[in-house]
């Protein structure tokens, strides 16, 4: 459960962040001074339409974009590049083909020099977790598509960050093993307490795991609609066959389909 | 299996024909010697073969290490700095489209006629490969691994060895597979220009006295030399093969 209490410092901050790319011949603007906070334990989704700068949102909660304008703040302190403590998952698993399904999960270790032996066991855990139990030896290409994409969930969780990022992480996969990946996060996320932000542009992924909804305008990309999820958790993935559900999905798809009416007018 | 019985049966009925056609023709030995004529010119000059074997051998195989090596170092200081690539690459490619044997006599001008000279020729003919290769490899990284590196705040070295190189691997193996033919035409041509030893020599020196079956034997000794070198690389692409285990991305595994 995200934690309220206001003296607790919140996982990650934006304040008033600007990103302008200096493309030629006009400039790119991003994303258009935007505020908002995640608490600890809280998930975040941010729900846009493709290409409207919510994806630069999250590189630079990841520290690989500089903003342009204003400042994050990482735990309280000011967020310079990389930082140790957070995890991050893409639109594509990007496994190392010549690396085993474990190896490819302990790949964080091996960067920072942390001994495999130390972690191995949360490695294997996680494996179980997200139903790859049998599979450590396996190499990606043996793979699925979604299983990839799972071993990528435990490689960013295998340091056991605070805060995990994700940049649409199922949107390369069929709409059945997308909501597979949902449901395997959900089960996931019942067990640990990690504040998270999750880019998706899917209505239905972002209502059933996030705590609170943030739409985004088309680019430049600002917060069109903020929504705190009412639902309880534990979650079931079968909530999202519920009307109340289907009701503030319904709301939220027209909050988007008013924003891009607003974009053409 | 059966495909190199294949082969060694393709090969078999060649030599068969090729002795049946030069007995139940007629024609001069001189013109075209038989399989039997070789195999006998070898058997008569064993330590004249093996003398000038050894030295294009050995010249060969440092020449190809050596050029192994520069290629390596440049191609990995060219695709680290692009200030250096912006220096060097004009030079490069120049270097690429000049005909590389018109070269070979300046070489004997600079280096006298020894073996540094037939050496020095070989590296300079074997190092584009390995560079080109290099270069190729160590670009096409796939970007998402290296926004991984990034946001595990790997350092230069780390992504170099963890990632980049053995992205880079089969790209260089293509190359070190041209680069083991061309160090031994490099040594081959340098023993023409320089006419003092090596299996190069030897076919020049037999072909001006019309001994066309010992010119024919030095060139199986080169096929043979040339088969060794070419094996030292598949050997080490066989290794990488079995530590890799999975299907190599430019499909550059034979």
């Amino acid at each position: 459960m995200p934690d309220a209490s206001p003296l607790a410092v919140e996982a990650i901050r934006f304040h008033e962040v600007g990103k302008t790319f200096p493309t030629k011949p006009v400039p790119l603007r991003a994303v258009e001074r935007v505020s908002f906070g995640v608490a600890r334990g809280e998930l975040l989704a941010i729900l846009g339409p493709s290409g409207c700068g919510k994806s630069t949102l999250l590189m630079m909660a990841a520290g690989l974009e500089e903003p342009t304008e204003g400042r994050l703040e990482r735990g309280g302190m000011p967020l310079v590049g990389p930082h140790r403590q957070t995890g991050v998952m893409f639109q594509d698993a990007t496994l190392l083909p010549w690396l085993s399904v474990l190896d490819n999960v302990l790949f964080p270790a091996t960067i920072r020099r942390i001994p495999h032996a130390k972690v191995v066991d949360r490695a294997m855990e996680l494996l179980r977790t997200v139903g790859l139990k049998g599979f450590e030896r396996a190499r990606p290409h043996e793979l699925s598509g979604g299983m990839r994409q799972r071993a990528a969930i435990c490689r960013a969780l295998v340091l056991d960050p605070d805060l995990l990022l994700m940049d649409e992480p199922f949107s390369a996969l069929d709409a059945i093993t997308r909501d597979e990946m949902g449901d395997v996060l959900l089960d996931l996320w019942q067990h640990t307490h990690k504040s998270a932000i999750f880019v998706t542009h899917s209505i239905r992924e972002a209502v059933l795991l996030a705590d609170r909804v943030l739409v985004m305008s088309r680019r430049p990309a600002t917060v069109a609609e903020e929504l705190v999820v009412p639902f309880p958790r534990p979650r079931d993935p079968r909530l999202a066959d519920t009307p109340e559900f289907t009701a503030i999905t319904a709301h939220l798809r027209g909050v988007i389909a008013a924003g891009m009416q607003g974009e053409m007018a | 299996m059966r495909g190199a019985l294949a082969s060694l049966g393709a090969v078999a009925a060649l030599v068969a024909l090729w002795e049946a056609a030069v007995r139940f023709i007629p024609i001069s030995p001189n013109l075209l010697a038989p399989p039997s004529a070789i195999a006998e010119a070898l058997a008569l000059h064993p330590a004249l073969l093996l003398e000038h074997g050894w030295a294009t051998a050995h010249e060969a195989l440092l020449g190809f290490l050596l050029a192994a090596l520069a290629g390596m170092a440049l191609g990995a200081a060219l695709s680290a700095s692009a200030l250096l690539r912006q220096a060097l690459m004009p030079f490069v490619l120049a270097l690429q489209i000049v005909p590389k044997m018109a070269l070979a006599p300046l070489f004997v001008v600079w280096l006298g006629v020894g073996a540094p000279c037939r050496m020095a020729f070989a590296i300079f003919i074997a190092f584009f490969p390995v560079l080109i290769g290099t270069m190729a490899g160590l670009a096409g990284t796939e970007s998402g691994a290296l926004r991984l590196c990034r946001v595990l705040g790997a350092s230069w070295w780390q992504t170099l060895w963890r990632v980049r190189l053995p992205y880079a691997v089969p790209q260089l193996l293509a190359g070190l597979k041209t680069a083991a033919t061309m160090a031994l035409l490099g040594v081959v041509i340098g023993e023409f220009v320089t006419a003092q030893q090596g299996l190069g020599y030897v076919v020049m020196f037999g072909a001006s006295l019309g001994e066309t079956a010992l010119v024919l034997a030095a060139i199986t000794l080169l096929c043979a030399i040339g088969l060794v070198l070419y094996g030292v690389v598949l050997a080490a692409e066989l290794a990488f093969g079995l530590w890799y285990k999975a299907p190599l991305p430019a499909g550059e595994f034979a």
